[in-house]
């Protein structure tokens, strides 16, 4: 067991492409810690700088307190699992998982115990004459994290190694990895880019964007507390409207939003002090799906006017896609090339798209192109800087 | 479109299609007869050669002229007196022509060549595929245009050479042959890599890679991973050195000079060299014997030289 620590980590690869910038990130012992971010944010090279697969060009990364940047993946103790599970085609299931042990030349008989160990801990046990080709999907991932498990390693690193699985058979193995994880209490570092997965399965969770760590928290502190614009619209399903409004500071604090006025509640202010300072000004505002309820019988809660354009039925809710007339930030998860075309902050649209989604009850009767008020509670809003993307705490 | 012209085209086209399959089937053979007679023609030609040494081999007489293709007396007397070098010209002499010999030293040549040829391919491929190095496109392709050079124009140097050597290390000197194979695989680095590259490059990184991080060496991912993967190209490539190597005429008739050094085209050359009294009959007899390894080769090569090994080692 051991923990791992970037210490100002960069990489800059041959062809001058810089994937990770000043990365200083402390994993604890035993932790599992969940790195996701946009596709080519410096996810894998960071977890390969660890495996050490990838030549570190800056700062330090180490593991159990020893600084490994010069030393061999083979002495550094760790096991990977990889995306597409790397499995030798010629050996048999058995001999895959025994593969790591039998070039440690550790005696036959330990070799066995393990191997059953690992087998009967995953389920593989029918399977161990078996070659790879022979299995499912499924089952080939299990055999990936038999040979990381088997020898006990002091790291597990996994680079998004259910992205190969269909949605069901991913969800089942989810649990099934943290399960493990826990079990065995071996420090684990899991690469993804699937923030449902980050947010299930982390004890923390590290954004990153850019090749640069935006927040590391608990997967609830991520959601209730983002450390900047990226990481509201980032986390959370669906992601977090985000829309432009001015605020308007006389003893009341209210936001201008495209048209509609929100006098905000005291708890808001409270989170977002900063808010104060913003009168006049224009500000971000972030407002999650679950605090925007159907206007009828909330009388108690400010309304906003928007016009309804999709509306989805889920069977247990319906999500409502709804239109402001306010510049709005496009969601991460919706346009990801977007986000990684500009370079830092993202940047507000006009656009003629949905920008409000709405998680309401089923059954709720929306005609489309209707403008229809909704009523928002304003006690979980959020609130950013629009230049800086820096929360206004 | 609009969708009245869409359904007037989706109505028109089983029709269109109707009238045009007439013609067209009985176009078929018109069309194409020609490529049955190729085949045919093609055929007869590779036979020919195939089905003549077969015959002259097992005919008594061992003249070309009176051979017939049906043998009126078939006789195994031709491989007889060539395994116990017992070869008689027309006139009655006894020729010198120990075939054991050469058929061994063939062999002993041809599979030392062959394997070394894919161990040697096999590594420069491994380093071209996986390291990135100073050079690596160069070496590339300069391995590729030395390779153009054939390696006859070189022969008289190459006699020189080992000539030379010869003189510091009598063991691979002149008329040995441990001289002819070390000159073979000097030739042995060119296409193979190029073959033996382009499959490593198929076989995924994330293999070298997880291996790696199991703690592998090197060396140990080389022949436990890269190479029982590569198993089909290896294959293929240890089969067309041997046969390349069997086969091979000048370099050799240029070292081995004894006798009973030679190889088996250097030697049977020497059945059909004299003007006078060719001897046809055991030099078929020889050739069709000679055949038979390189059959069996092939035969036990083949469960080898199959695809798909790499089914299964990664996705799902
Ligand atoms: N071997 C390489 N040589 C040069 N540039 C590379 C190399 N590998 C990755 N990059 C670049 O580094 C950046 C980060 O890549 P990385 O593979 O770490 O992204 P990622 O976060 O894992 O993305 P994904 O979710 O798509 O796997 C990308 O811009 C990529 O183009
Ligand atoms: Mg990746």
């Amino acid at each position: 067991m051991a923990d791992v620590a970037f210490n100002d980590v960069d990489k800059i690869y041959d062809n001058g492409v810089q994937a990770v910038f000043g990365l200083t990130l402390d994993i604890h012992d035993a932790e599992f810690l969940v790195l996701v971010g946009p596709s080519g944010c410096g996810k894998t090279t960071a977890l390969r700088m660890v495996a050490g697969l990838e030549e570190i060009s800056g700062g330090t990364v180490s593991i159990g307190g020893r600084v490994v940047n010069d030393v061999s993946p083979k002495e550094r103790d760790i096991a990977m699992v990889f995306q597409n599970y790397a499995l030798y085609p010629h050996l048999s299931v058995g001999e895959n998982i025994a593969f790591g042990l039998r070039l440690r030349k550790e005696p036959k008989e330990m070799i066995n115990e393990r191997v059953a160990w690992a087998a009967k801990l995953l389920d593989l046990a029918p399977y161990l004459n078996r070659k790879p080709k022979e299995l499912s999907g499924g089952q080939r991932q299990r055999v990936a994290m038999g040979r990381a498990i088997v020898r006990k390693p002091q790291v597990f690193l996994m680079d998004e190694p259910l992205s190969n699985l269909d949605a069901k058979l991913r969800v089942q193995m989810r649990a099934d990895i943290a399960h493990l994880q826990r079990e065995l209490q071996t420090t684990t570092v899991y690469v993804t880019h699937d923030q449902v997965e980050a947010m299930t399965m982390g004890d923390r969770v590290a954004v990153m964007a850019n090749g640069v760590l935006q927040q590391v928290d608990a997967p609830q502190r991520l959601y209730d507390r983002p450390a900047n614009l990226f990481v509201a619209g980032f986390i959370g399903t669906p992601p977090m409207n985000l829309l432009e409004a001015t605020a308007t500071v006389n003893g009341e604090v209210s936001v201008n939003l495209g048209g509609n006025v929100l006098p905000i509640a005291p708890e808001a202010i409270q989170q977002y002090p900063r808010l104060r300072e913003y009168g006049g000004r224009p500000v971000i505002v972030g407002l999650r799906a679950g605090d925007l309820h159907p206007a009828q019988g909330r009388d108690d809660l400010p309304q906003i006017h928007a016009t309804v354009e999709i509306v989805e039925s889920l069977g247990g809710e319906s999500m409502a896609y709804f239109r402001v007339d306010a510049r709005y930030i496009k969601s991460e998860a919706a346009e990801e090339e977007a986000v990684l075309a500009s370079e830092g902050t993202p940047e507000t649209v006009v656009g003629s798209r949905p920008n409000l989604v709405a998680s309401f009850p089923p059954h709720v009767h929306l005609r489309l192109r209707d403008k229809v008020p909704i009523a928002v509670d304003t006690k979980n809003l959020h609130f950013f800087d629009e230049a800086s993307g820096a929360p206004l705490r | 479109m609009s969708s009245s012209e869409l359904a007037s085209t989706t109505a028109a086209a089983p029709a269109a299609a109707a009238a045009v399959k007439h013609p067209r089937s009985r176009l078929k053979f018109k069309d194409t007869w020609w490529r049955h007679a190729v085949g045919v023609v093609a055929m007869c030609a590779a036979l020919f050669p195939v089905v003549y040494i077969v015959s002259s081999s097992f005919n008594s007489n061992s003249s070309l002229q009176s051979a017939q293709v049906i043998p009126s007396h078939v006789t195994l007397h031709n491989f007889g007196s060539l395994l116990h070098n017992n070869v008689k010209g027309n006139t009655g002499a006894k020729q010198d022509a120990p075939y054991p010999h050469w058929f061994l030293n063939s062999m002993l040549i041809s599979l030392l060549t062959a394997l070394a040829t894919t161990v040697l391919g096999a590594l420069a491929a491994y380093a071209f595929s996986r390291f990135r190095f100073k050079g690596r496109r160069g070496g590339m392709m300069g391995l590729l245009l030395i390779q153009m050079f054939p390696q006859f124009v070189a022969v008289a140097a190459i006699y020189l050479i080992v000539l030379n050597v010869g003189e510091v290390f009598p063991q691979i000197g002149l008329d040995k042959l441990a001289a002819v194979v070390i000159v073979y695989l000097g030739g042995a680095m060119g296409v193979q890599a190029w073959l033996i590259k382009g499959f490593f490059d198929t076989i995924p990184t994330e293999l070298d890679e997880s291996a790696r991080v199991d703690g592998a060496t090197a060396a140990q991912i080389f022949w436990g991973v890269v190479m029982p993967l590569a198993a089909p190209v290896l294959a293929v490539v240890a089969l067309i050195s041997f046969v390349f190597t069997l086969n091979e005429f000048v370099i050799a008739s240029t070292i081995l000079q004894t006798t009973s050094h030679k190889t088996l085209p250097v030697g049977m050359q020497l059945f059909i060299s004299n003007s006078y009294d060719k001897v046809w009959g055991p030099f078929a007899a020889g050739a069709l014997l000679a055949a038979l390894p390189v059959a069996a080769l092939f035969m036990f090569l083949q469960r080898w030289i199959v695809s798909g090994l790499t089914a299964g080692s990664v996705k799902g």
